[in-house]
């Protein structure tokens, strides 16, 4: 039940004022975001998944990826989500050999696709944080 | 195919679109109930199944509903797939009048959002990885019109004009959400930027609202829209191989299932509702229907195609940035608005020809999908 400042019965999570859910978002570590890559196929998949999503192969075996991605397309936020103050940049980032994830730019601007970038790390909150490499 | 039944539309109705917080979520829901069945002519003992779509219910909201009009002891399923969930109603219950399981259903649609989101936008999902991370739905979009903008060339003032048409559409619509004031484009451009490059008025409003259709087997009553056929289309993975937009896919796929079972193709179509919750997304939407090539869809409203004087007009309800986006009631106001379109009852905003008309909604949201489900739905009158 949550406690929070919003007496919401949506899950909207502790960012947001609710209560405890657990995280969907792909976990990192160091500039790497650690997935799986399917033994099949090599599908890479980050947060893991149960089974290969495309083969359905159940051999599914730990992978990092990153550092280098290449961004698919990037936009300026100019509302306040939660803990994100206004303005952030967020991007849909193509890692190398890997999957493609959401990233947070470490400089508020948007970045044309295309763009290569770099993992820095999660950031204070656990989101990915890449820069322009 | 030979053995379906013919599927009409009977009846529809809907209630006034806008933030009611001191209104009972059930009387929206009534109020577009009384109206389709009164249009349908149909009674309450008539009704063998009732199909509901709704995102953030509450649950348990379509019984509660029921309760108040006397329909009651007959399968009463809730359907979600996000912004789709009224049009994945009103699909399932076309299929099955068609298959023979039911002769009459009652679809509707029912969201009241006031009371959920009371600072403004929809809360992000925090169990969806992207809604964790901080991407609010006008980003979600703003993330394709960014796309489009570096891969075409399109300018963000194409995207200003789509706000443009609609809202000038929606002044004419006695129960649109924001039927006030028609921007210009300049008040457009520079409105209050949400998620770059989609100004605020490039966002649909938070809506509370309900809509209602009764699906049936013709009966040869004056008013009867013909339902030539509809598609619904789930995501698949949209991941580092996908080259094109999230949400274009099944878009494409049920479009093309539905111009597969009518040999009809997007030229044919006179009038169109389609799922603009954001400028983009009629875009988007345009280009996957068929209306244009890809990359061409911006260039629709400044041309004149889609206006409501146009050759092809699109959403002559104002669509979603100007009716409202009460989620899971925005497929059956689509609907809704088609039907009176066919009709020629559609009064200050009815179009010049109205002889084919077809329903496109998209449910986006889900991280790593190309979408939850889109639904197309092509009709004409009887
Ligand atoms: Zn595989």
């Amino acid at each position: 039940m949550s406690t929070g400042a919003s007496p919401n019965k949506r899950r909207a999570g502790e960012a947001m004022g609710g209560g405890f859910v657990a995280d969907p978002r792909p976990q990192v570590q160091a500039d790497q975001v650690l997935g799986v890559r399917c033994a099949a196929c090599g599908y890479p998949s980050a947060p893991a998944a149960p089974w290969c999503p495309v083969c359905q192969s159940r051999e599914q075996k730990p992978a990092s990826f990153g550092p280098g991605g290449t961004v698919w397309s990037s936009t300026l936020v100019q509302i306040p989500v939660g803990r994100w103050k206004p303005p952030y940049a967020i991007a849909y980032v193509d890692l190398d050999e890997g999957p493609r994830v959401l990233a947070h730019l470490a400089s508020p601007a948007i970045v044309k696709a295309g763009t290569r970038v770099r993992i820095v790390g999660a950031d204070e909150g656990g989101d990915l944080l890449v820069r322009v490499a | 195919m030979s053995n379906r039944n013919e599927v009409v539309i009977r009846g529809v109705g809907s209630s006034s679109y806008g933030r009611f917080p001191d209104r009972r979520v059930e009387s929206l829901a009534w109020e577009a109930i009384l109206e389709a069945m009164q249009d349908a002519g149909a009674d309450a003992g008539e009704i063998e199944a009732v199909f509901v779509g709704s995102v953030f219910g509450p649950p348990g909201v379509a019984t509660r509903t029921l309760r108040g009009i006397g329909i009651g002891g007959v399968p009463v399923l809730t359907i979600e797939a996000a912004c789709a969930s009224g049009t994945a109603a009103f699909h399932e219950a076309c299929e099955a009048v068609a298959l023979g399981r039911y002769s009459n259903v009652l679809v509707f649609g029912v969201e009241h959002l006031s009371s959920l989101f009371t600072s403004g936008a929809i809360v992000p999902e925090a169990s969806d990885g992207e809604g964790r991370a901080g991407l609010p739905l006008p980003g979600l979009y703003a993330l394709q019109a960014q796309r489009y903008l570096d891969q075409f060339g399109a300018r963000p003032e194409q995207f200003a004009e789509v706000a443009v048409k609609n809202k000038r559409n929606g002044t004419r619509n006695p129960r649109a959400q924001l039927k006030g004031h028609a921007p210009t484009l300049d008040e457009v451009m520079s409105a209050r930027m949400i998620a770059e490059p989609l100004t605020f008025l490039q966002c649909c409003p938070v809506s509370d609202g309900a809509a209602a259709i009764v699906v049936g087997r013709p009966r040869g009553a004056k008013g009867e829209v013909k339902v030539l056929a509809s598609a619904l289309a789930s995501g698949g993975l949209w991941d580092h191989r996908s080259t094109d937009f999230w949400g274009e896919a099944p878009v494409r796929r049920a479009a093309q299932a539905v111009y597969a079972k009518t040999g009809l193709k997007a030229s044919d179509v006179d009038v169109f509702e389609v799922h603009d919750s954001f400028t983009i997304g009629e875009i988007l939407t345009l280009e996957s229907l068929g209306l244009c090539e890809v990359g061409e869809g911006a260039a629709l409203a400044p041309s004149g195609h889609t206006q409501f004087d146009g050759p092809q007009p699109v959403n002559p309800s104002g669509g979603l940035l100007s009716r409202g986006h009460p989620l899971g009631a925005t497929g059956t106001a689509q609907v809704a608005e088609i039907v009176w379109q066919l009709r020629g009852t559609a009064g200050e905003r009815q179009v010049k020809k109205a002889t084919l008309g077809m329903v496109e909604t998209m449910g986006g949201g889900a991280a790593g999908m190309e979408g939850n489900a889109s639904v197309v739905g092509l009709m004409t009158l009887r």
